[in-house]
C-alpha cells in the first residue's frame, strides 16, 4: 500500500516536473501570464477596500476580518485551480481522445487526469491570496495560539480539498455532458466570490446550500468564526468550527465515487 | 496459445437525438441504439501480424478500443494476453502496447527522451531493464539523431518511429496499432512497415494493425480480418483474397480530346471525365500493358495511372460475389511483380 503510494507520488511530481519545466521554456510568456492573473483578481481585492469605503462593516465584519475571509478562500481556491488544471481540461481530452490514452496506461485516472494539466501561471492567483492574508493578519489583533495557528492551517487544506472536489464533481459530469457545464463554474469561480464574504450576508437558502449540500461555508467563514473569536448569528454547533477536515475528506470521498461513475459511463459509452 | 482473442463481441451505443427544437426538444428525445459492433470473433496465435481493414465506420476502432479496455463490451468476451480487458483494465495496460496514428502520446513541448522517462515512471520499468529497452529501440528505430529534440519538431515520420518506442518501452508482447502510417509519405511509410515487420519478427511481439492503406496489410501482414458493419466477413489469408478479389485492376487514362467510352475487349469503362477514363479489367482476363497498347492504338494517350483496389471495392465485391469466407491455407500463387508480401512468422 505504501509502495504503491510512493509511486503515484513519485509519477505524479514527475508528470507534473515535466509540464513545469516545459512551460518555463516560455519565460517571457509565463511572466506575463502570471502577472495578468495577478493583476485580474486583484480587481476582487480592490472591490472589498470599495465596499468598505461605502461601509464601515458586512454583516457586522471589518475590514480586516473580511479580508482574512477573502485571504484563506482565495488561497484554497487558488491551490485547487492550480492543482486541478486537469479536470477543468477534461472536455478537450475526451474531445481528442487523451482520455482513451489515459486508459490505456497501467495507472489510475484520477492520478494520471490531476497529473495532466498544471499552469504554473496560476500562482498569481495564489500570490494575491497570499498577499491579503498578509494584509488581514497584520490589521487584525488576533493571539496566534497553537490551535488557531492550526485550524488556519488545516482550514487552507480542507478549503484546497472541497475546491478540487468541486472541480472532479464538473469534471465527472462532463462524462455526460461532453462540454464543460457552466454549472461548474458557478461552484468553481462563483463559489471564490462567495467564500470571500460572511455567510450571514447571503440568504437562508443559499447558507444552508453551501453549509450541508456543498461545504464552502467550511472553507472560511467557519473556520474564522474560530480563529477570530467571532459570534455565530447563525447559531450552527461550534463543533463545525473545526470541521472542516472531516468535511473535506467526506466531500472528497463523494468527488471520488463521481469520477468513478463518470468513468465507468465512459467506458461503457465511449466520446 | 491465443494472445488476442474475442468471442462474439458485441458494442451497441445509445445515440440520443433531439426530437425537435424548441423547448420541448430539451427535453424529449428519442434514444436510437447502434450496433458498432456485431459479434466479432477472432483469435490470434503469439507472434502474429494481422491486418484488420474495413471501411469508415466498420467497427475496427471500436472493436481496438474493447480489447485495450478503453471501453466495456455491450456482450462478448475478450482475452488479451489471457486476461480480460473489461475487468482487468491495469494489468492488461502493462502488457499491451497501443500506438493511435492520429494522435501521439509523446510529450509535444519536451525532447523525446524526457517522454520515454516519463513513460517508464508510468510503467514502472526497472532501470536496468528499461536502458537496454531503450538501446535497443533506439538502435532498431534509429532514433539517437533526435532523442534529444523536442517533439513537436520532429517529422511526421520521426514522431511515428517515437511513438512505436514509446508504445515498447515496457516490453509488451502484445502491440495494437491503430492506423500507424496514415498521413505519411511514401518513404517514411515503408520505413514504419519494415520496422514493424522487424519488431514482429525479432522480438515475437503479437500485432494487430487497423489500415486504410491495403499495401500496408500487403506487405506485412500473412492474415488479415476484414470487418464491415460491425461483422467479420473475412479471416484469411492476404493471398486468397488477392486470388479473389484483388483480380480487379483499373486504368485511369487521360487522353488527348474527350472521346467516347473505349472498347476494349475485356475492359469496362467504369467512369469518363472529359478526357480521363476509368477502365476496369481482370488480371486473369487481360494485363495492364495490353489494356494500354489497345488504348494507344485507338486513341492519343497523354497519360496514365494504374489503381489499386480499395479495400472499400473489396469489400464491395465479397458483397457481390457472396463468397463465403475462407481460412487460409487454400492461398493459390496470387503474388506478382508487382507486390513484394514479407513473410514474417
Amino acid at each position: 500500500m505504501l509502495a504503491r503510494l510512493h509511486g503515484h507520488g513519485e509519477m505524479y511530481l514527475r508528470l507534473v516536473a515535466a509540464q513545469v519545466s516545459a512551460q518555463l521554456q516560455y519565460r517571457v510568456s509565463f511572466l506575463l501570464q502570471s502577472f495578468g492573473q495577478f493583476v485580474a483578481t486583484f480587481i476582487d481585492l480592490v472591490t472589498i477596500l470599495l465596499i468598505f469605503n461605502r461601509f464601515p462593516s458586512l454583516a457586522g465584519w471589518t475590514l480586516p476580518e473580511v479580508m482574512f475571509l477573502y485571504g484563506v478562500g482565495t488561497l484554497a481556491f487558488g491551490f485547487s485551480d492550480l492543482l486541478c488544471g486537469g479536470f477543468d481540461s477534461l472536455s478537450r481530452m475526451i474531445k481528442t481522445g487523451t482520455f482513451d490514452r489515459v486508459l490505456t496506461r497501467p495507472a489510475g485516472t484520477f492520478i494520471q487526469v490531476l497529473a495532466s494539466d498544471l499552469q504554473i501561471r496560476r500562482v498569481g492567483r495564489i500570490a494575491q491570496g497570499v498577499l491579503a492574508l498578509g494584509l488581514a493578519i497584520s490589521w487584525l489583533d488576533v493571539t496566534w495560539t497553537p490551535p488557531k495557528v492550526l485550524v488556519l492551517l488545516l482550514a487552507l487544506l480542507s478549503g484546497t480539498i472541497i475546491f478540487s472536489s468541486i472541480w472532479v464533481i464538473g469534471a465527472a459530469i462532463t462524462f455526460w455532458t461532453v462540454e464543460t457545464s457552466e454549472v461548474t463554474n458557478v461552484f468553481t469561480y462563483g463559489g471564490a466570490e462567495l467564500v470571500s464574504y460572511p455567510m450571514p450576508i447571503y440568504a437562508d437558502g443559499i447558507r444552508r446550500f453551501f453549509t450541508f449540500i456543498v461545504p464552502l461555508a467550511f472553507v472560511s467563514y467557519l473556520p474564522a468564526l474560530y480563529i477570530l473569536d467571532l459570534p455565530d448569528p447563525l447559531g450552527l454547533p461550534p463543533i463545525l468550527q473545526v470541521a472542516s477536515p472531516v468535511v473535506a475528506m467526506m466531500f472528497l470521498l463523494a468527488a471520488r465515487g463521481a469520477w468513478e461513475l463518470g468513468v465507468r459511463h465512459y467506458q461503457g459509452t465511449g466520446s | 496459445m491465443a494472445m488476442i482473442e474475442a468471442h462474439d463481441l458485441r458494442k451497441t451505443f445509445r445515440v440520443h437525438r433531439r426530437r425537435s427544437g424548441g423547448l420541448l426538444g430539451l427535453v424529449r428525445r428519442d434514444v436510437q441504439e447502434v450496433e458498432a459492433v456485431v459479434g466479432v470473433s477472432l483469435s490470434i496465435g503469439e507472434g502474429e501480424l494481422i491486418g484488420y481493414i474495413g471501411p469508415n465506420g466498420a467497427g475496427k476502432s471500436t472493436t481496438i478500443k474493447m480489447l485495450t479496455g478503453i471501453l466495456q463490451p455491450s456482450g462478448g468476451v475478450a482475452s488479451v494476453a489471457g486476461l480480460n480487458p473489461a475487468r482487468r483494465r491495469l494489468e492488461v495496460a502493462k502488457r499491451i502496447g497501443v500506438v493511435f496514428g492520429q494522435r501521439t502520446q509523446l510529450w509535444w513541448d519536451l525532447p523525446l527522451i524526457d517522454s520515454f522517462e516519463l513513460l517508464r515512471h508510468i510503467y514502472r520499468v526497472p532501470s536496468s531493464a528499461y536502458h537496454e529497452r531503450l538501446a535497443t529501440l533506439s538502435e532498431v528505430l534509429d532514433l539517437g539523431p533526435f532523442l534529444n529534440t523536442p517533439v513537436r519538431q520532429l517529422s511526421l515520420g520521426q514522431r511515428m518511429r517515437g511513438d512505436l518506442a514509446a508504445a515498447l518501452l515496457h516490453a509488451p508482447p502484445v502491440l495494437f496499432l491503430d492506423e500507424p502510417t496514415i498521413g505519411l509519405d511514401v518513404v517514411a511509410k515503408a520505413r514504419i512497415r519494415e520496422l514493424l515487420a522487424r519488431i514482429n519478427r525479432e522480438q515475437g511481439v503479437t500485432m494487430l494493425l487497423t489500415t486504410h492503406d491495403l499495401a500496408d496489410v500487403e506487405r506485412l501482414c500473412t492474415r488479415l480480418l476484414i470487418i464491415d458493419h460491425g461483422r467479420v466477413i473475412y479471416d484469411g489469408s492476404i493471398e486468397a483474397i488477392r486470388e479473389r478479389f484483388g483480380n480487379e485492376r483499373t486504368v485511369v487514362v487521360d487522353l488527348e480530346h474527350a472521346a467516347p467510352p473505349l472498347c476494349i475487349p475485356g475492359v469496362v469503362v467504369t467512369r469518363v471525365e472529359g478526357p480521363r477514363q476509368w477502365l476496369r479489367f481482370g488480371r486473369s482476363d487481360t494485363t495492364a500493358a495490353e489494356v494500354v497498347s489497345a488504348v494507344a492504338a485507338s486513341a492519343r494517350l497523354r497519360d496514365l495511372t494504374i489503381e489499386e483496389p480499395a479495400i472499400e471495392d473489396i469489400v464491395r465485391q465479397i458483397y457481390e460475389h457472396g463468397v463465403e469466407p475462407k481460412r487460409d491455407g487454400d492461398a493459390g500463387t496470387g503474388q506478382d511483380d508487382r507486390t513484394v508480401v514479407s513473410r514474417i512468422t
